[in-house]
């Protein structure tokens, strides 16, 4: 999942210089797996300062923008069960059904309006999302430091053919590693997200953040993702990737 | 302006209580009119705002009618390109059982993309504790903040509710905040998730409807039309506010009924102020004539009458405002629940909406209606000569020829209603008839008082020699004075007749129908009432149903309101061969009754209400058309019934057609009939074992269930009960007045006979044999129109309300019943001014002597 939202805040923004595309595109280049198996804790607090924490243990399989992804909540009890099939496509919003165990039945997430919240986090639907870097325009913004690491600071812009939620953002790609550092995200010209990588580890040669924190500046909350047993390339199934499989509880 | 201070005002003050007494019928009319349409306003205002809040965003609702559609329309709505975004919607209200709370109105959407159209949470703060747990068990809800105050609720906290699988405990996992959304259905409001409303309502894989906004750049009407030509016929897409003139058609025939009460409150009110105003200009001849003599123009005094009539009408129209709102709260809770009882449909409607046209209108119809009533006596002071009102002398007496060309144009008027009766046909005709023979009654009155009292004298008089007659030839010399209340009288009673008779004669064909139709041992219904359609039975229940020991048949119904002609009628579908076999004295008004059930039971016609045959100009092979999911169902009529399900029109099918149009196999209520050998108390129980906590059911016994009906017309005809009490205020108010001005006419009269030594008591008897005599002519004069009126009134009913065809029948028992309430109430009123009288100043009474 990490990689995912690290490609989807790239996804999510445009570009206009060919060089800043080109250190995007090494940058997805660099993170390419066949396969991808953690799992995930998400702790999220709120404005009040509550915290409530979930884990769940994430699936992906295929390609940057056309990768299918199973999550599977284990804890807590309330959530036990309840799974999430992510299968994305590279020219168009993603596909998500949703099993409900207690219920027992599977539904279709309706992708229409895509700045929802990701059940009460402070990703959106959107940010889940794995886009293109066609879907977006490029332009170099000069040259930053994350957490002392020293980074490019590319502007990105969705195109007009494409609807987002965000008319604007950055993203900061370290120079050392080409490991994505930061991305803020603006609506309506407003700084509305902030997503940190941190504790960036090189797992099986990918160059990965084990701690990703994004802040929703609206609202003033914070949720915190760990992504812990994180492996590439593992051997998982294509029937595993289907609405039928997400109704076979594990 | 100086004339209504210097001589109106004065007189006025010194008659005090007759002033009030006579603003007193304005007061009422207008307090029952304000009050009255303040309620169903107020009711439908409510569910308009309910409507409106719940919509949020919502540009245009696709819906099926009652029966919902299947999930997948919902896929198809959501690609289609003029759609920004769709989601999808089932809304129930369903019994929490908290004591004082009513319904709480669940409103099931699919929380991942429902906040797109709808505000669910305020000022930034999160409405839901965790929306993953919400989405993930099935016992969540949302309540507004308010119902949680109100209930003692905080977040976590338990609330029972019936599902279909039984009672279950709710776990509220959010709180919305006063306001907007929250507010909706006085508050009384939950969210809940939809899948997991599909299987607490029963309601499968299907939703109630789509509630969506267009995309940027198309229009709305754009994406109706594009809508319409992907769903089908089948399908309503319109803007939110239409569900509110599916609503408004229901409660318009309550409307009318409200409208009829308060009209005929008003055309009371207008003789009390005529008589009032008559008996004013009389007391008040010498008054006029000495302003005459001074040179008061007849126009002045003309206008100086009308201006005491609209003075009366500002200040009795104004505190008929002030009532009429006050009596609109409790008015209100008791049309939204006889709305919620009889079409499953309602409102809390906790607060009132007053619409100052409305207001505005009521105003102006009183003071108009009492500028109307003192126009003939404006007129007839205008005409005083000074001369004769100058001379002493009586002056009440009718000319002969006033009384003539009044009973020559009752004639004229009673042939007109005699002709248009034999004309029939046309509704102009009919109207022109039941207004001929209003009128010719009015015009008769006086002459039928006349004749009536001369008649009375002698039985007076038997009774009590002296006061008998005294109190007779009062009435005989005073005609104009006593036909005005007897006038007032007479109309008031004939309307509760006409009431009575209607309810009388309503009971009587809905019994009847009860015992043709009603005939199975137990109904097994989903739901506490039979109107009440939340929750639906899986079809299965019936083959277990059928399992159980003592059953022998078990007949499915489905019951849902869809749209025929633009009116929200019933379609019932059931097993109709079935029913037919089971059917006692089978009767039908049109068509044979087996072969309809054959035929329809085959899918080869309808059978239809006579109500909807009357009210849509149906008769056989007639085509129905009705838009369902699956396409345009179109059939014959093949039989026609009387039938009192619905007031607007029921159309029955088979449960075949209903499945192939509607995809929909579900059941609201099992008919089931016992073996012979078996007790219908003790199957009961072994139904009611057999789902004990698995599934939502009550199981009624037959008595029981046409107690319920017979508690459902009771309640619609409770209005026959304000009529009878605004009669009995009538003739007191009618009596009271009539007395005090006779009273007060008879002064020297009284006088002397106290002088020449007649006892207190023999004067009270007086007044009250006089009292008596007035209610008995009122009684007897209103039985009479009465029983015109209950023809008229029935055909009214049945040509312009609900096309319910019911067989004429005089209320005895009523009418009896208002004999001691009407002598009694005359009695009552007759005892004020009877003190009055014998504790006036002798001295005073004889000063002229």
């Amino acid at each position: 999942m990490s990689r995912a939202i690290w490609l989807l805040f790239l996804g999510s923004l445009v570009a206009a210089a060919q060089d800043a595309r080109a250190l995007v595109e090494e940058a997805q280049k660099r993170g390419v797996s066949k396969s991808q198996r953690y799992e995930g804790v998400l702790e999220v607090a709120d404005s009040g300062g509550k915290v409530t924490a979930k884990r769940w243990v994430s699936e992906r399989l295929g390609a940057w923008g056309s990768s299918k992804t199973i999550l599977r909540f284990t804890a807590p009890a309330e959530v036990k069960g309840v799974a999430l099939l992510v299968l994305n496509h590279p020219d168009r919003s993603s596909d998500q059904w949703m099993w409900t165990p207690a219920i027992g039945r599977d539904r279709r997430i309706a992708m229409q309006d895509r700045s929802t919240r990701f059940f009460g986090t402070d990703f959106s639907f959107e940010d889940l999302e794995e886009r293109d870097v066609d879907q977006s325009d490029f332009k170099l913004a000069g040259e930053d430091a994350v957490d002392g690491a020293a980074c490019w600071k590319i502007e990105v812009r969705p195109k007009a053919t494409r609807s987002s939620q965000y008319n604007r953002g950055f993203i900061w790609i370290r120079k050392d590693n080409y490991a994505a550092a930061q991305v803020e995200s603006y609506v309506k010209d407003r700084l509305a997200r902030r997503l940190n990588y941190r504790r960036i580890e090189k797992v099986q040669n990918v160059w990965t953040a084990r701690l990703l924190e994004m802040e929703d500046l609206r609202r003033k909350s914070k949720t915190v993702m760990k992504l812990e047993k994180l492996e590439y390339d593992i051997p998982l199934k294509e029937d595993d990737f289907t609405v039928a499989a997400l109704r076979r509880e594990r | 302006m100086i004339l209504l201070r210097l001589i109106s005002w004065p007189y006025a003050r010194k008659h005090l209580l007759r002033s009030i007494l006579t603003t007193a019928g304005i007061v009422l009319g207008v307090a029952l009119f304000v009050g009255m349409h303040t309620a169903n306003r107020s009711v439908l205002g409510a569910f308009n705002r309910t409507v409106d809040r719940i919509a949020g965003s919502t540009e245009l609702q696709v819906s099926a009618g009652e029966s919902g559609f299947d999930e997948e329309i919902l896929e198809r709505v959501q690609a289609q390109p003029e759609v920004r975004i769709a989601v999808p919607v089932i809304e129930a209200p369903v019994e929490t059982g908290l004591k004082g709370q009513g319904n709480l109105l669940i409103l099931a959407v699919d929380m991942t993309g429902d906040r797109g159209l709808r505000n669910y949470d305020f000022e930034g703060d999160d409405v839901i504790d965790d929306p993953l747990v919400f989405l993930a068990q099935p016992d969540s809800l949302i309540v507004s903040r308010e119902f949680a105050d109100r209930n003692g609720l905080r977040l976590q906290s338990k609330l029972s509710m019936s599902t279909m699988n039984g009672p279950r405990r709710f776990t509220i996992r959010g709180l919305m905040k006063t306001g907007g959304l929250a507010s909706a259905f006085g508050g009384n409001l939950a969210i809940m998730d939809i899948y997991a409303a599909q299987q607490v309502f029963g309601r499968g894989r299907k939703f109630d409807r789509i509630d969506l906004a267009v995309k940027e750049g198309v229009t709305v009407e754009q994406c109706r039309a594009a809508l319409e030509k992907l769903l089908g016929p089948g399908f309503e897409v319109g803007p939110p506010g239409s569900r509110g003139s599916q609503f408004e058609s229901i409660v318009k025939v309550f409307s009318i009924s409200s409208a009829m009460s308060s009209a005929f409150a008003l055309f009371i009110g207008l003789f009390i102020i005529y008589n009032s105003f008559s008996i004013a200009v009389t007391e008040r001849r010498k008054e006029i004539g000495i302003l005459r003599a001074l040179g008061a123009t007849r126009g002045r005094i003309r206008n100086l009458f009308l201006s005491e009539g609209a003075a009366a009408g500002i200040f009795g129209s104004l505190a008929g405002l002030a009532a009429g709102v006050l009596i609109a709260k409790g008015l209100s809770r008791y049309v939204s629940g006889l709305l919620v009882d009889i079409y499953s449909v309602g409102e809390r409607s906790d607060e009132i909406t007053i619409d100052p046209g409305l207001l505005a209108w009521a105003f102006a119809i009183g003071v108009a209606t009492s500028v109307l009533a003192s126009f003939l006596p404006a007129r007839s002071a205008a005409r005083v000569d000074p001369v004769q009102a100058l001379q002493k002398g009586r002056l009440q007496v009718l000319s002969a020829g006033e009384n003539r060309i009044r009973r020559w144009l009752a004639v004229t008027l009673v042939a007109i209603c005699a002709a248009c009766l034999t004309l029939g046909g046309s509704r102009p005709v009919f109207y022109v008839g039941f207004f001929s023979v209003i009128v010719a009654s009015l015009l008769f009155t006086p002459s039928l008082s006349l004749w009536m009292a001369r008649a009375l004298r002698p039985a007076l008089q038997w009774m009590r020699p002296i006061e008998g007659a005294l109190a007779a030839d009062s009435l005989i010399q005073a005609p104009r004075r006593t036909s005005a209340t007897v006038t007032a009288l007479m109309m008031s009673l004939a309307m509760v007749i006409a009431f009575n008779g209607l309810a009388v004669a309503s009971y009587d064909s809905i019994v009847e129908w009860l015992d043709s139709t009603f005939n199975p041992d137990l109904f097994v219904n989903t739901n506490r009432t039979l109107g009440a359609r939340s929750f639906h039975f899986p079809a299965v229940i019936g083959e277990q149903l059928s399992a159980i020991d003592g059953i022998q048949t078990v007949q499915g119904v489905r019951t849902l309101r869809v749209t025929f002609r633009g009116t929200p009628i019933l379609l019932v579908s059931a097993d109709l061969r079935g029913i037919a076999r089971h059917t006692v004295n089978p009767r039908a008004v049109a068509g044979d009754y087996r072969e309809m059930h054959r035929l329809a039971g085959e899918g080869k016609g309808a059978v239809v209400a006579e109500n909807l045959a009357m009210l849509h100009k149906l008769g056989l092979g007639s085509e129905v058309e009705i838009a369902s999911p699956g396409g345009v169902l179109r059939l014959p009529v093949v039989g026609v019934l009387r039938d009192f399900s619905d007031q607007l029109g029921t159309i029955f099918i088979d449960t075949s057609v209903y499945l192939k149009y509607w995809n929909d196999d579900t059941v609201d209520i099992f008919r089931v009939y016992l073996k012979k050998s078996a007790s219908a108390e003790i199957v009961k129980g072994r139904i009611q074992e057999r789902f004990a906590g698995e599934r939502r059911l009550f199981v009624l016994m037959n008595t029981e269930i046409k107690d319920y009906v017979i508690r459902l017309t009771d309640q619609w005809f409770a209005m026959t009960h304000v009529q009878t009490a605004v009669a009995v205020l009538v003739a007191i108010l009618g009596i009271v007045n009539t007395l005090t001005v006779s009273i007060g006419d008879r002064r020297r009269e009284i006088g002397v006979l106290r002088a020449v030594g007649a006892l207190n008591a023999q004067v009270r008897h007086t007044i009250w044999m006089e009292a008596l005599a007035v209610a008995f002519i009122g009684l007897v004069l209103g039985m009479l129109l009465g029983a015109v009126n209950l023809y008229y009134q029935l055909d009214i009913v049945q040509r312009d309300i609900s096309g319910l065809v019911v067989a004429y029948r005089f209320p005895f028992m009523a009418s009896l019943w208002l004999v001691p309430v009407m002598l009694a109430s005359a009695f009552l009123a007759a005892l004020w001014p009877g003190e009055a009288a014998v504790r006036s100043s002798l001295v005073e009474a004889l000063e002229y002597e």
